[in-house]
Formats: C-alpha cells, structure tokens, sequence
C-alpha cells in the first residue's frame, strides 16, 4: 500500500495522506534512538545497573556453591529479577522525560496516543535487548549457568522482554505526570508484570534445564498480545491532558 | 432498599452462628478447622466482584466521564483490598493449622497476594495524582489495563502440578460436594458477603460523593 | 476569504478543581483573525489548548470540519496549527531532524530542501537548519514554534503569545504569516500585548466570565 508522499509543501494545498502506522512507530522509535544515542543518560545508567546488579548477586550467590542441579530455579528467578530493576529503571524515561523536557505537547498535537506508545514500546524492546545483551552473557560467565535449550532461552527472553516493554511503556504514560514517579513505577508495574515475570522464570527453568519450554512460552505470547491490545487501545486515555 | 440494609447485620449474625453451630466439620480437616470455608471463601469471591466492579465502573467513568462512576471504581477497589486481605488472613490462619506455616506460596495464595498488591497499586496511583479528573482517568486506564492483563494469573497458578489449596467448590465432576447443612450456611454465607460488599460500597462511594460536592460549593 | 476548515466551539467551559476558567464560550472560526484578550491566568493558553485538541473541556466540544464534514483522526491533528509558550522542541535534535522527523511520523515526510525553506520564512537562518535545538537563543526558538505551528500547512491557526521573545524583525515574519494564513483560512491570535491584536477581525474577551466581543 503507497500512500502519497508529499515531496514539496504548496502552501494552501491540503494534502489527504494518510500516514500509516508503521510510519509513525518507526519514526518514533528512531527519534528516541537518536536523541538517546546523542544524550547518552538513559542507556548508561541502565546497562551500569545491570551490571552493578549482576555483579552484586553473582558475589552473594556464588560463594555458596551450589551443586548444579539446584541452580537453574535460583538463576532464572535472578535473571527474571535483575532485568526487572534495570528495566524499571530505564524504560519509564519514555515518557517521564518528554514530560520534563516539554516535548510532549508536540508529539501530543502531532500523532495519535496509540502510535506514540507504539514506537515508543519498540525503543524500549530494543533498550531491554541491550539489557539483556549485558545481563545474559553475564549469567553464563559469573553464576555458571548453561543453558540447555539456547533457543528456548532466546526465545524467552525476546517474549518476556516485549511484554515487559509495552506494560512499562504503558505505564510510563500513566505515571509520566505524576508525583513520586519513579516509585510509583515500580508499584504499579510489580502487580501487573508479575503474571509475565513468574511465566518467564517458568519458561527460563525449563530452557536450562534442556528442554524447550513449549507451554509458558504459549502463555507469554497470549500475555503479550493481550497487554499490546490493551496499552493501544488505552494510549490515548493514558496519555491525554 | 433500606429494609435490606437493616436486615443485614441480624442475618449476618445468624449466618456466623450457623457457621460455628450448625454443619459438622468436615472430614480430612483437623479439628473444626474447615469451618473457615464459610468466611474465606466469600471474602474471596467477594475481593474478587470488587475487581470486576471497579473494571466495569472505570470503563463507565472513560465513556461517561461522570464522577461518581470514579468513586464506586474507588470505593471497590479500598473494599476489596479490605476482603482481600481478610483472605490472606484467613486462608493464613487456615494453614497454619493445617501444616504448621503461615505461608506455602501455594500459587492460589500467591494469586490473592498479588491481588493485594494490584488494589494497593491502584490506590498509590490515585494518591499520587492531584488533579481530579485526571486521576479519576488514569485510575480508570489502570484498572482497565489490570483487567486485560492480571487474568494471566489465573493461567499461571494452575500449572503448578500440586497445590496445597483444598479442593474448590466447584470440581471436575461439577457436583457441588457438600452436606446440606454446609451448603446452605456457605451459600448463606455468600450472599452475605455479597450483601456486605454492596452495602459498604453504596456508602463509602455516597460518602466520597458527599465530599466532592461539599468542596465544590 | 472563508476558510475550507472550519473550527466551532460549542458552550466549552474548564474548570481545574476550583472555579471554572470560563463557561458557556462558543466560537465559530471560519475566516480572518480572531483575537483572545485578558490578563495572565485568564485562560488563554487553555483556550487555546483546547480548540487545539491537546486539552478536554469539563463541558463542551470543539469540532473540527472541513466542508461541513469532521475531519477524522489523524488528519484532524494536522489540519489545525497550534504555537504556545508551553511548546517545546527536542533539543538532542537539529532543527532540520525536529521538522523531518515530525513530517515522517505524521506520514507526510518531506525533502530537506523544503525543510529549510520552513525554517528560512519563518526567520530562520540557513546554519540554523543543522544546529541543536538546545543551542537556539529565545528569539530562535520562537521562530522554530511559528515553523512547527505551520509545519502541515493548516488553514487554521491557533498561536498562543506568538511574538514572545521576538525582535522587530521577527514580528515581521509573524505578521506576514498571520496574513498569509489568513488569506486562505484564519487566525486565533491569544495576547497580552495589545499590539499583537491589532489588526483582529474578532475579539474574545476572557477572565472574570467570558464574554465573546464581535
């Protein structure tokens, strides 16, 4: 599908495109990057938390010396928890900072509220990938854990990283306004992740204990395209005045 | 309507005297322990209709924008975090006479645990926003966006393959396995609950209502 | 000459947790330059907000039509211009990339050529194009918020203290654009300065009750 592009702006030529979707998210999600590659706050702050984080409970834990049976639950609950913190520490900047910096008005009078959440929602699927670029090697090295199933894990994390995107997405709209905001976030998003983050830990169990984690994955999939149905159509009612 | 109201608190008087007096304990629980059934479970079906009420009053107050359709999503959600919590306590207080700990993080225990947390969410939330209208829809979005989301829940905690939690009302045989007795103080006791949670929500959204008028003359 | 989009306002009133702002205002925009008067905190900015879609009255609706017919989401966004001393820009971003990128997510991108050429009528120099936002003086960026407010080529303006900041030369540039869109549309000019409401062809008194003067 073509829709018109308009090359040259003749002024009192009112032009009837219609931007697609698809226009808009990748447009946004790429204005994020770029502002965010270019101010360099957001994404260091997160991947030193991950780091930070992933050093803190590979010391605790790795004293202890656990026999390799009993590993994989504790690995996968600390995977699952660790991006967590990292993504609620970063994700929620996607709208908490346009809200600062006064820029929400022009995507506001601009883009439709369900397409803003939407490219906003991919920059922060891409921002949890690096997350979890860091974080997962760092399991395998410092805490020793070997996944059997690489695809079951792979396929995990990339499931559980995007409903843990569009929810904080969404409820980074809600609370981008409101006091207290970076606790608020964590409260409000701990009920609501919880279903998805007790299936991951699930579906990463059985991914390094060897086997491909069929069933949860199914329940993240249905998890996340509910929470995607949901946070679109919600977007504008989050994200008005 | 009134006659209902008045009529409340001897029938819930009679209905926890029926607890204690009438049914026999039943077998498998130790001393007069399954009593509890009579008041766990319909606090939890109970903090279970505050959710669904607070859902579909939200979704009215998004369409509708009037204010009071806000404060019965409110006031659900301050009760059912109230019933919710008598949950905890009395499916706790259950447990610990059954097998000696307070908790087992039985995946049904968890669920209402979380449950909890999502009612106490809401509220921060509420707490955190100071312009009226904007509160009221940012909770409404909230509540509805847990109304999407938290059913996951349910899936989650069934996968577990063994559960301490005593077998439900319903079963998979969808007989009800109760003694006439049990049955009817527990149905009893139901209706109760659900008269309780209606009265209590009728007054405390009346009362917030109240207020919000007050301010605004 | 009567504009193709059409902006009505039927009994708006807002009111945040105290006394309404204002009630009971209907305007009909159809054509020239409308001008919105009263002091700070009279409800200008809000006004404005509003008939720009960015805010929702207590009561009241605002439509936004063209031929007599609404104009559905999301072209509706565009077909209204809106400027306002709230309006920021990303400051990360050249001006150039604040332009492109807005064309592009409105699914209208443009050529860099015609971007610059935004940039350059509404005062703008050349090495402007290219600069961080972050680094524009007062004067800038006010000419940057006219580009934006005119960035889809609305019929229907909506500026909010649009010569804040602004030398003589930039009123210059102002004025010729109030002229040209009002040639083909109209104008809802909101001030303090009486200056800046000069040449209405309406007036909206706002503050203490609001009243609307032909």
């Amino acid at each position: 599908m073509r829709r018109k592009t308009e090359l040259s702006a003749t002024p009192g030529r009112v032009d009837q495109a219609h931007g697609s979707v698809l226009d808009a998210v990748l447009a946004i999600a790429l204005k994020d990057a770029t502002a965010e590659l270019r101010r360099r706050t957001a994404v260091v702050a997160v991947l030193f938390f991950a780091a930070t984080a992933l050093a803190l409970v590979s010391f605790a834990i790795g004293p202890f010396g656990l026999p390799p049976d009993d590993r994989p639950p504790v690995q996968a609950a600390l995977l699952w928890i660790i991006l967590f913190f990292a993504a609620a520490t970063g994700l929620p900047r996607a709208f908490a900072h346009e809200e600062e910096t006064g820029t929400a008005l022009a995507l506001r009078k601009t883009l439709p509220a369900g397409r803003v959440l939407a490219g906003k929602a991919l920059f922060n699927f891409v921002l949890f990938l690096a997350i979890a670029a860091v974080t997962v090697p760092g399991f395998a090295v410092l805490l020793e854990a070997r996944a059997g199933s690489a695809a079951g894990l792979a396929a995990t994390v990339l499931a559980g990283g995007y409903g843990l995107a569009v929810v904080s997405t969404f409820l980074s709209a809600l609370s981008a306004r409101a006091g207290q905001r970076h606790v608020l976030f964590v409260l409000i998003a701990f009920p609501l992740l919880s279903p998805l983050l007790l299936t991951a830990i699930q579906a990463t169990l059985e991914a390094l204990r060897g086997g491909f984690p069929g069933t949860p994955l199914r329940v993240l999939i249905a998890y996340d395209g509910a929470a995607s149905c949901g946070a679109y159509l919600l977007a504008s009612v989050a994200w008005e005045e | 309507m009134k006659i209902l109201k008045l009529l409340l608190l001897p029938y819930m008087a009679a209905v926890v005297a029926a607890a204690f007096l009438w049914p026999e304990p039943a077998k498998g629980f130790i001393g007069e322990s399954s009593r509890i059934v009579f008041f766990h479970v319909p606090c939890a079906w109970t903090s279970s209709l505050a959710f669904v009420v607070a859902a579909a009053y939200s979704l009215a107050y998004l369409v509708k924008r009037n204010p009071w359709h806000d404060e019965v999503a409110h006031s659900a959600v301050k009760i059912g975090l109230l019933f919710g919590v008598l949950t905890l306590i009395t499916g706790s207080l259950f447990a610990s006479i059954m097998w000696g700990t307070w908790w087992n993080w039985d995946p049904r225990e968890s669920s209402y645990l979380l449950l909890v947390f999502l009612y106490a969410a809401y509220l921060f939330l509420r707490a955190a926003v100071d312009d009226p209208e904007r509160r009221a829809r940012i909770a409404a979005a909230y509540a509805l966006f847990a109304a999407v989301v938290m059913p996951f829940l349910v899936f989650v905690a069934p996968r577990v393959t063994a559960s301490l939690h005593p077998q439900t009302v319903i079963n998979p045989q969808g007989k009800i396995l109760m003694d006439t007795p049990t049955r009817a103080v527990f149905f009893g006791a139901l209706a109760g609950f659900s008269g309780l949670f209606l009265w209590l929500l009728s007054l405390d959204a009346r009362a917030t209502r109240a207020s919000r008028l007050e301010r605004a003359r | 000459m009567p504009s193709a989009t059409t902006l009505t306002a039927e009994n708006l009133s807002k009111s945040f947790s105290g006394p309404p702002l204002f009630r009971g205002l209907s305007l009909s925009i159809r054509g020239g330059v409308v001008g919105v008067a009263g002091r700070n905190g009279s409800g200008k900015t809000t006004l404005l907000k509003i008939l720009a879609g960015l805010m929702r009255p207590s009561a009241g609706r605002v439509l936004v039509e063209r031929d007599g017919r609404p104009i559905p989401d999301p072209d509706r966004r565009l077909a209204v211009g809106w400027s306002g001393p709230d309006l920021e820009l990303y400051g990360e971003l050249t001006a150039g990339e604040n332009l492109l990128f807005f064309r592009r997510a409105a699914g209208r991108p443009e050529r860099r050529e015609d971007a610059r050429r935004r940039l350059r009528d509404c005062g703008l120099d050349e090495e402007a194009f290219d600069r961080r936002v972050e680094e524009f003086s007062t004067g800038m960026r006010q000419r940057l918020r006219l580009a934006f407010a005119t960035l889809f080529e609305p019929d229907l303006l909506l500026l909010d203290e649009p010569a804040n900041g602004l030398d003589a030369e930039g009123r210059a540039v102002l004025a010729a654009l109030v002229a040209r869109t009002r040639e083909r549309g109209a104008v809802v000019l909101a001030s303090n300065d009486e200056r800046d409401l000069a040449g209405a062809d309406e007036r909206v008194e706002l503050g203490a009750g609001a009243g609307r003067k032909a």
